[in-house]
């Protein structure tokens, strides 16, 4: 087998892998927080992806493209602990299994 | 040596992402993420991008992470001793998640142009600049959607327990 030895290659697979991992835990664990956090983990792999991409084509949009994101991500994890905290105030649980029913 | 530190790095990020998925304490795979965000802050800086390096470490581990540190906390739970997943849906989405990666590497290594940085396009002026010329439209609705955020978060965890007799909603 011969492996592909360029750091851009291997930068590339370190994004990927994250993001399969976090979407792995996305899939899998049922904690809500949990989640929350693979959908961090998620975001920041495709910010790797953007930072590596635009600072080796020497073009500022991606890095600008990031700081949209980490923006973006900051509120979304507000308003999702948000949710968390009135469902654990309604059911007692954050286990997602528990959440069955739209009507409140 | 960039090599040597380039796959330190990797190394110490991937590991601390897979610490996120499989730990079972809450508290533990909020550490696991910060670890991971410090790897990444140094793969950042590996790539060049100082200012991409800070914010990962002030925003992120700063401010994210403190946040489910906080909830964790907050809500107390207890570890769970449930099964949270069976090993045939185990397989079926890591099977799943790797076919998914195997297309997407192979989307991006044809897909993104190779070429060689001439000047480090990450100063703060580049940045700012870009900010408040090219991408201001969308700078300002970034502007409007933090404020809906937080009228949103205000509805949300406002206590709606209203006294008898009380003229509030």
């Amino acid at each position: 087998m011969n492996f592909p030895t360029s750091l851009t290659y291997w930068s590339h697979f370190v994004a990927v892998a994250m993001f399969a991992l976090g979407l792995l835990g996305f899939l899998l664990r049922k904690n809500t927080i949990v989640v929350l956090m693979c959908i961090e983990l998620m975001l920041n792999a495709v910010n790797l992806l953007l930072i590596e991409t635009s600072m080796r084509t020497n073009t500022p949009d991606g890095i600008i493209l990031v700081v949209f994101v980490v923006t973006v991500a900051a509120a979304e994890v507000a308003v999702g602990l948000g949710i968390v905290l009135n469902l654990y105030r309604l059911k007692g649980s954050v286990n997602l299994d528990h959440f069955k029913s739209l009507q409140g | 040596m960039r090599e040597i530190l380039f796959v330190a790095f990797s190394l110490f990020t991937i590991g601390a992402a897979s610490g996120v998925f499989l730990a079972r304490n809450p508290v533990y795979s909020a550490f696991s993420l910060i670890l991971s965000f410090f790897g990444l802050s140094g793969l950042y800086l590996l790539w060049g991008s100082t200012f991409m390096a800070m914010i990962q470490i002030l925003i992120y581990t700063g401010a994210i992470v403190v946040l489910f540190v906080f909830v964790v906390m907050l809500l107390n739970l207890q570890v769970n001793r449930e099964n949270p997943s069976n090993l045939l849906t185990l397989g079926i989405s890591a099977g799943a998640v790797w076919f998914f990666s195997l297309i997407l590497l192979r989307v991006l290594t044809r897909a993104i142009p190779n070429k060689i940085p001439e000047i480090p396009t990450d100063q703060l002026r580049t940045i700012s600049k870009l900010l408040f010329t090219r991408y201001l439209w969308p700078f300002e609705v970034l502007s409007l959607f933090l404020l809906v955020m937080i009228i949103a978060i205000f509805a949300i965890t406002r206590t709606q327990e209203i006294p008898h007799g009380g003229e509030q909603r």
